[in-house]
């Protein structure tokens, strides 16, 4: 690390800081309303909505790249899946790339690079549950010139910068740096291993006046070597020198509200249940909104009877005390994968002529949740309906779960059959409906089973891991009471589960089928951090080398159908729903139909309306557009690219589209210096390695 | 350096200046290639790819209409030197020319691209004159 920086940049950063100030242009604490873009989720209710409005309709297909920031060189190798969304606070942009997720300040005009910080974590980073480059950083300000950059490291440590500088903070935790491994425990408290105990975070610390509020979470729950995994905790420090405020155990002990939740006391043997996306806060109420994901493991829960409090629950707690509030439980029981994944969108609606102050929360299940938001009350009606149970031995399923009346689900969320399956052609319907007849299919909550050759390869789920709307989240026109979510309706994933191989885990089930290889399912990026190699973690599968075929044959019950999708477009869809009432305003398909699609052979001489595409990805809003971007590469309104799209946000019309190098990675933001307005957005994928671009308006017609 | 060796140099050079820019669809690998590369994949790339090439929570597929988005209208040299600087993602650089040859045989034989009969070149500069297309023309 650097403690202070190399003695040859110290002219350079004395030059900053007198030339920094000179590049502000607003007065006063960091807003969207100065054209600032300061958290995350452009607020700290998580609208992602900006009221620029120099982009609009008329205008949008003309903008041009102002600037490019490759990652390659913030790490020893380039990153292929950059996710972050910059933050730009008067002029100054602060973001994370790179495979050592460094630190860097911009110019927000230029794309001159300002500072880089980097911390070598060596293997701690190195076999860090979240690996990749982050999604970004977060500010603090006192007001008077103490202004922070604050994130946490690949290696789970929470570091104050020196805004103007990079450099740490000396009076924040230790040299600028809080070890958020401590406290982090497993069992009854036994404390992690600080080098290689799991917990991690990619997601941006919650800063919100002098408290520095962070989540937690750990590798991938399908096939987990442990049922007591490292708890999840939420918990809040001082901005100022790091001091821990409060705890909030996201899995309750002995004598905290829900603990009995955890039947024959398998609140000690479990863990995971942590926070790994954004969180939300209402700075009047002093009221936080805590996000949080499924206990362990993913897809059984025979090891932890009972509800499993505070597992895929929305929990609403004192922002000065850390105490719960209230809470909601999305789902019981959870053994979907139904973490819950996106920031929670803090609204003031009006429903029936009164006045509601709302949390919305998009969700992978395609629901919108809507609760008022100081009493945790559902603003429509949330039933609990019977659902299937399960016949996995150990697993008792929760004889309800909950189900939103109002809004109406947003995207698909499981698969209807045949009514669901592709229709092209009769033909590709009767072969959708031979394949998915290999799997058990249902309504939503189709429990896992243990998957069979002979019987059911799985159960068919549509949503889990890549489903509905996921860490992106979704954004909010707070002007019209509008929720702006992109939802994945075609991630078709039966869930099958197996015994673990002799001595692989103490839990009785993990994802898989007996007569298949076992895999075990590691997180997004994993084995990518700088400072690799990893530590053998299992015997490497040699055994199946020898008997691969060179050209594997079509699989019984194969997902596609002549290469596409068994699920019916579109593929996925963005939606505009309106809080007052509780409706749909308006639904599109998601970006341009495929090229694979496009170009399918079997579907030659056809007519196929946009299928959108399959993919999830965040959003701008801005006074009238909705802008993302598409997940794929077409080549239909240009070569190889994939678009940045405008849409009006009262129609869902496509009102513009400019071409981006490679997929959206990160969300898009927004922010304006000197009356240019400007939308940056992360790229990567394939042949392209992370890279932010920003577009701006040309400066003559 | 003899003149017969300078005259061999010579006549390689002038049949690669003549080199036609080929297509996926050519026959630019052989079948025993393909096989060599699946073995290799099967225990170093399986893991987070699929046995299947069809992708997992930790890496994207490496077949299908999604990859194909990616990667057509680029040249095999792009896809051979992803891999060479960054897979497999835990020791990235240690796969041998020969070695990252196999395993982009066994993407193409996998993708139905036509095998042919000679094997795919570990060289650049003749990787860069292959072009990926999604669709035969």
């Amino acid at each position: 690390m650097s403690k202070q920086l190399p003695s040859w940049t110290r002219p350079l950063a004395c030059a900053l800081f007198f030339v920094l100030p000179a590049l502000a242009q607003n007065t006063g604490l960091p807003s969207t309303k100065n054209g600032d873009w300061p958290y995350y989720t452009a607020d700290l209710k998580g609208t992602r909505y900006s009221p620029l409005d120099q982009i609009d309709a008329a205008n949008f297909s003309k903008l041009e790249v102002a600037w490019r920031f490759k990652t390659d060189n913030l790490g020893p190798r380039p990153e292929y899946k950059l996710e972050g969304t910059p933050l730009v606070v008067k002029g100054v942009l602060y973001t994370t790339g790179g495979t050592r997720r460094s630190v860097v300040a911009l110019d927000a005009k230029t794309g001159e690079q300002l500072w880089v910080y980097q911390f070598r974590e060596g293997k701690r980073a190195a076999i860090a549950p979240r690996q990749l480059s982050g999604r970004g950083v977060s500010y603090w300000t006192d007001g008077k010139g103490d202004d922070r950059i604050v994130f946490v490291t690949t290696g789970y440590r929470l570091i104050e910068l020196n805004a103007k500088t990079g450099t740490p903070i000396p009076g924040f935790g230790k040299d600028g740096m809080v070890d958020l491994k401590v406290g982090m425990t497993t069992g009854t408290g036994k404390q992690i291993d600080l080098e290689n105990g799991e917990a991690g975070l990619h997601s941006t610390p919650l800063v919100v006046k002098d408290v520095v509020i962070v989540g937690s979470s750990f590798k991938e729950g399908m096939t987990v070597v442990t049922h007591d995994n490292t708890k999840g905790l939420v918990r809040a420090y001082d901005a100022h020198n790091g001091k821990l405020l409060w705890t909030f155990n996201t899995i309750p002990r002995p004598g905290e509200f829900g603990n009995e939740t955890w039947e024959n006391g398998s609140w000690a043997t479990n863990g995971n249940t942590g926070v790994w996306t954004q969180m939300t806060v209402d700075e009047e109420l002093g009221l936080v909104y805590l996000p949080v994901e499924s206990p362990t493991s993913d897809f059984y829960g025979g090891e932890r009877p009972g509800d499993n409090l505070f597992g895929e629950s929305l929990v609403c707690v004192d922002l000065k005390t850390g105490k719960r509030k209230w809470h909601f439980q999305i789902v019981h029981h959870p053994i979907w994968d139904y973490d819950l994944s996106s920031a929670p969108i803090l609204a003031d609606i009006i429903v029936d002529g009164k006045a509601i102050k709302a949390v919305a929360l998009p969700s992978k299940e395609a629901f919108l949740y809507v609760f008022d938001r100081v009493t945790g009350k559902p603003v429509w009606p949330i039933e609990e309906r019977p659902v299937p149970q399960s016949d996995v031995p150990g697993e008792k399923t929760a004889a309800t779960q909950p189900f939103p009346t109002k809004p109406p689900r947003y995207a698909r969320n499981f698969i209807d059959v045949p009514d669901d399956l592709i229709d092209f052609t009769p033909e590709m319907r009767a072969q959708a409906k031979d394949n998915i007849a290999r799997y058990k299919t249902g309504p939503m909550f189709l429990p896992p089973v243990v998957g069979d050759p002979k019987g059911f390869l799985g159960a068919m789920q549509l949503g889990n891991a890549s489903g509905g709307t996921n860490w992106p989240g979704a954004g909010y026109d707070p002007e019209t009471h509008t929720v702006y979510a992109q939802a994945n309706q075609s991630a078709v994933s039966p869930i099958s589960l197996r015994k673990p191989p002799e001595g692989f885990s103490d839990i009785h089930y993990v994802l898989g089928r007996n007569d298949t290889e076992f895999r075990v399912s590691e997180g997004p990026g994993f084995g990518s951090a700088a400072d690799a190699p990893q530590p053998a973690r299992r015997p490497a599968p040699a055994a199946a080398a020898s008997a691969a075929p060179a050209r594997p044959a079509a699989p019984a019950g194969a997902l596609t159908v002549q290469g596409l999708s068994i699920v019916k477009p579109p593929y996925a869809v963005i939606s505009a729903i309106n809080l007052d009432r509780g409706d749909i305003q308006w639904q599109v398909p998601y970006g341009e139909t495929p090229d694979a699609v496009r170009n399918n052979a079997a579907l030659k001489g056809m007519n196929i309306p946009n299928t959108g595409q399959p993919g999830s990805v965040g959003l701008v809003v801005t006074k009238t557009l909705v802008v993302l971007g598409d997940s794929q590469m077409t080549s239909v309104q240009h070569p190889r690219a994939a678009m940045l799209r405008a849409y009006d946000k009262a129609t869902g019309k496509e009102v513009g589209a400019v071409p981006m190098p490679a997929p959206q990675s990160g969300s898009p933001m927004t922010y304006s210096v000197d009356g240019k307005q400007y939308i940056v957005v992360a790229v990567s994928g394939g042949a392209y390695s992370g890279e932010y671009i920003a577009y701006k308006l040309p400066e003559q017609e | 350096m003899t003149a017969a060796a300078v005259l061999i140099a010579l006549s390689a050079l002038v049949v690669f200046q003549e080199q036609k820019t080929s297509t996926v669809w050519d026959g630019v690998y052989t079948a025993e290639q393909a096989k060599r590369g699946a073995a290799f994949y099967a225990s170093n790339c399986a893991s987070c790819h699929g046995l299947e090439l069809n992708g997992g929570e930790s890496a994207p597929p490496l077949t299908g209409g999604e990859f194909l988005s990616n990667w057509s209208g680029l040249t095999l040299s792009d896809l051979f030197d992803r891999i060479r600087v960054s897979m497999p993602a835990d020791r990235p650089g240690t796969l041998t020319r020969e070695q990252t040859a196999n395993l982009v045989a066994h993407i193409l034989n996998v993708g139905q691209f036509p095998a042919g009969t000679a094997e795919l070149s570990t060289r650049t500069e003749n990787l860069k004159q292959i072009r990926i297309e999604a669709v035969k023309k």
